[in-house]
């Protein structure tokens, strides 16, 4: 998340871009413009389009209407193998019959550069992504992360002005797959080409990204930083998306200086900044929604900095580092999620405990 | 195979198989003219006799013809046929592949008859040529069947991702899609062959004087004198056989090492 990414050039720009896969309308007027070097990723639910529109961008898919642009140039009549673009595919397409290092510097066969000069290029490609010394091997004999990694080096030895990358972490485990995001983070740093992911897995997509596009039935929903993301969702959908959300009914009584009045079940009557209340409302039913670690349960002899509420303990769910409790807030027959981190010497609370729940409006986040 | 019984029925099952098959080169090197135990005594004079018969050396050469040139073409269209059916869809698609897979079915009589019929009506003379076309109807359904097979298990990814590096899509088909198909074009090729080389009807209506394989056996089957000569060369024809089908066999098993699959048992 770096500061000065904002000022950065355009390096991809979709304008109105539609795709119909005959009746079918796959993608629906997407808009958005990818910053060159970074690391943006395209989340959404499996079948939202994500693959067709990272093809798009790699010229395997033609659009119905709309324009694709990368580093100013316009796209339509560039075919896939001239685009400033490469892909790493989800099944990683490793060419079974070729050894590494062919498939490695299988980009290089119209580089005129010289043999010699080629094969230092696929070594320093292998290195860099860890795989010094597997030259020779058979493609077919390796492991998912190294078939991985040889798909990125094959993609990378091309210096592509784009990195494509299609859920390229979906196939392996889960720790080989935290791993991996690391590398990857570090590698588009070194590098610094623009990356596009996609992901379907939300943490993966907080983690890894500069920015990012939350995509639902063929359409771009928020497109923001991690943070905002995270913070400050534009709709009850894309909270309910990215991490847990918790909803209370709420009811809106009128606005004044950028603060929306709200009387919220259970919280009472609270004033919510209009930047935290995305889709402007000005009166009627809307919700209050809050994250699960912004509330905090509070014991014996403490007291809230902020407000507080009365509830009574449904549910606990100890996972060592974390407790999850579902608390009954007074008035509120839904329980909401409050996690609270384990500390020393504190004990986890029982079922059915009556307990006190301080919060604070900052942390609210007011839905239509 | 705990019931004796099944053990017992395996047994008669591959003595009937192949048990007549044994019996070739017994009597191929029988020094006797008559297919009767008990044995006479040991020869090759009926290898020798095989091998200095004219008739016998054209229909051979024939055959070989037809065979080769029949696997050439059939396995051609199936790659064409094959790649097209896995990749695309356009209309009328189902009812286009029914018709090419319809001679699988069609009884060969009636192939060869309505072959004959054309043929002659368009003043076409019988000979070489036209049992390749006939062949050519037969094997590619066999072709196709087994290319699909390649085909479709081929992963799509594979010819994009070679594209994306750079490639057109003729170098990306010869240096992607034909080296993982191999197998599968070298499998139709010994198939489309094998039938090609046995084929008795289209053979016997469409060859016009030109003897083939079968054909020429089956008339030297009236002649009881050459029933030994026969066997001798039967017994050719199953060396032959074997070592096809172990061609075949090396070549599918290197397709399944080097593309990192499971083997699933092929035919041996
Ligand atoms: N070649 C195609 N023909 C028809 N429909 C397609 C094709 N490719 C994708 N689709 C449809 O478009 C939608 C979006 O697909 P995709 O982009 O692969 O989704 P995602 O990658 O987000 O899971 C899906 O409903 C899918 O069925
Ligand atoms: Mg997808």
């Amino acid at each position: 998340m770096t500061v000065q990414s904002a000022d950065r050039p355009s390096m991809i720009e979709f304008q109105d871009v539609h795709k119909y896969y005959g009746d079918y309308h796959a993608l629906r007027g997407i808009t958005a413009s990818i910053r060159a070097g970074e690391f943006f990723s395209l989340l959404g639910p499996s079948g939202c389009g994500k693959t067709t529109l990272l093809r798009t961008i790699a010229g395997f898919e033609g659009i119905s209407s709309g324009a694709v642009m990368i580093d100013g140039k316009h796209m339509e009549h560039v075919p896939a193998n001239q685009r400033p673009t490469n892909m790493v595919f989800q099944s990683y397409a490793i060419f079974p019959h070729l050894s590494v290092e062919q498939n490695v510097g299988f980009g290089l066969r119209r580089d005129p550069r010289s043999e010699a000069d080629k094969a230092k290029a696929v070594a320093e490609a292998l290195e860099m992504v860890g795989l010094k010394g597997y030259g020779a091997r058979a493609a077919h004999a390796l492991s998912g992360g190294q078939r991985q990694r040889v798909a990125l080096a094959r993609a990378l030895i091309l210096k592509p002005k784009v990195l494509l990358l299609d859920e390229p972490l979906s196939a392996l485990d889960k720790k080989m797959r935290e791993q991996m995001q690391v590398e990857l983070i570090k590698l588009q740093r070194q590098v610094g080409i623009t990356f596009v992911l996609v992901t379907h897995d939300q943490e993966e997509a907080l983690v890894m990204s500069d920015r990012i596009a939350v995509m639902f039935e063929g359409e771009i929903a928020q497109l923001a930083d991690p943070e905002t993301l995270y913070r400050r969702p534009n709709s009850r959908r894309v909270a309910d998306f990215i991490g847990v959300m918790n909803f209370l009914p709420a009811t809106i009584l009128g606005e004044a200086n950028g603060q929306i009045q709200v009387e919220a079940a259970g919280l009472g009557r609270v004033e919510i900044e209009t930047n935290q209340a995305p889709g402007a409302i000005s009166e009627g039913e809307a919700s209050v929604g809050f994250r699960p670690e912004t509330l905090t349960i509070l014991y014996e002899g403490q007291t809230a900095s902020d407000r507080e509420t009365a509830g009574t303990i449904d549910e606990v769910v100890y996972y060592g580092d974390m407790t999850y409790y579902d608390v009954r807030l007074d008035g509120v027959d839904k329980p909401v999620r409050i996690s609270m981190r384990n500390v020393f010497g504190r004990p986890v609370l029982d079922i059915g405990t009556r307990t006190r729940v301080a919060w604070s409006a900052g942390a609210l986040v007011l839905f239509r | 195979m705990k019931l004796p019984g099944l053990r017992l029925y395996a047994l008669v099952y591959l003595l009937f198989l192949y048990a007549p098959i044994f019996l070739l080169p017994i009597f191929a090197f029988n020094d006797g003219t008559i297919i009767a135990f008990p044995l006479k005594g040991f020869t090759t004079s009926w290898f020798g006799q095989m091998f200095g018969n004219d008739t016998l050396a054209r229909a051979v050469r024939n055959s070989m013809i037809i065979a080769v040139s029949s696997a050439v073409l059939a396995t051609t269209l199936g790659i064409f046929a094959a790649r097209a059916g896995s990749r695309f869809s356009f209309p009328g698609k189902g009812g286009i592949m029914g018709l090419i897979m319809l001679p699988l079915v069609l009884p060969e009589i009636i192939v060869a008859v309505s072959l004959l019929v054309v043929l002659l009506g368009m003043g076409m003379t019988l000979s070489v040529f036209t049992v390749i076309l006939g062949h050519v109807l037969i094997c590619t359904p066999y072709a196709i069947a087994i290319l699909n097979t390649a085909f479709s298990s081929l992963d799509r990814s594979l010819e994009e991702a070679a594209v994306d590096l750079g490639e057109t899509k003729w170098s990306t088909f010869r240096l992607i899609t034909l080296p993982l198909v191999m197998p599968g074009i070298i499998s139709s090729l010994l198939i489309s062959f094998t039938i090609s080389l046995d084929e008795f009807i289209i053979a016997f209506f469409l060859a016009g004087n030109e003897p083939t394989l079968p054909t020429y056996i089956f008339s030297q089957l009236r002649f009881p004198k050459q029933i030994p000569m026969i066997m001798a060369l039967g017994t050719c024809l199953v060396l032959l056989s074997i070592v096809l089908l172990t061609i075949a066999e090396y070549f599918r098993r290197r397709g399944i090492a080097r593309s990192g699959g499971k083997d699933t048992g092929g035919f041996l």
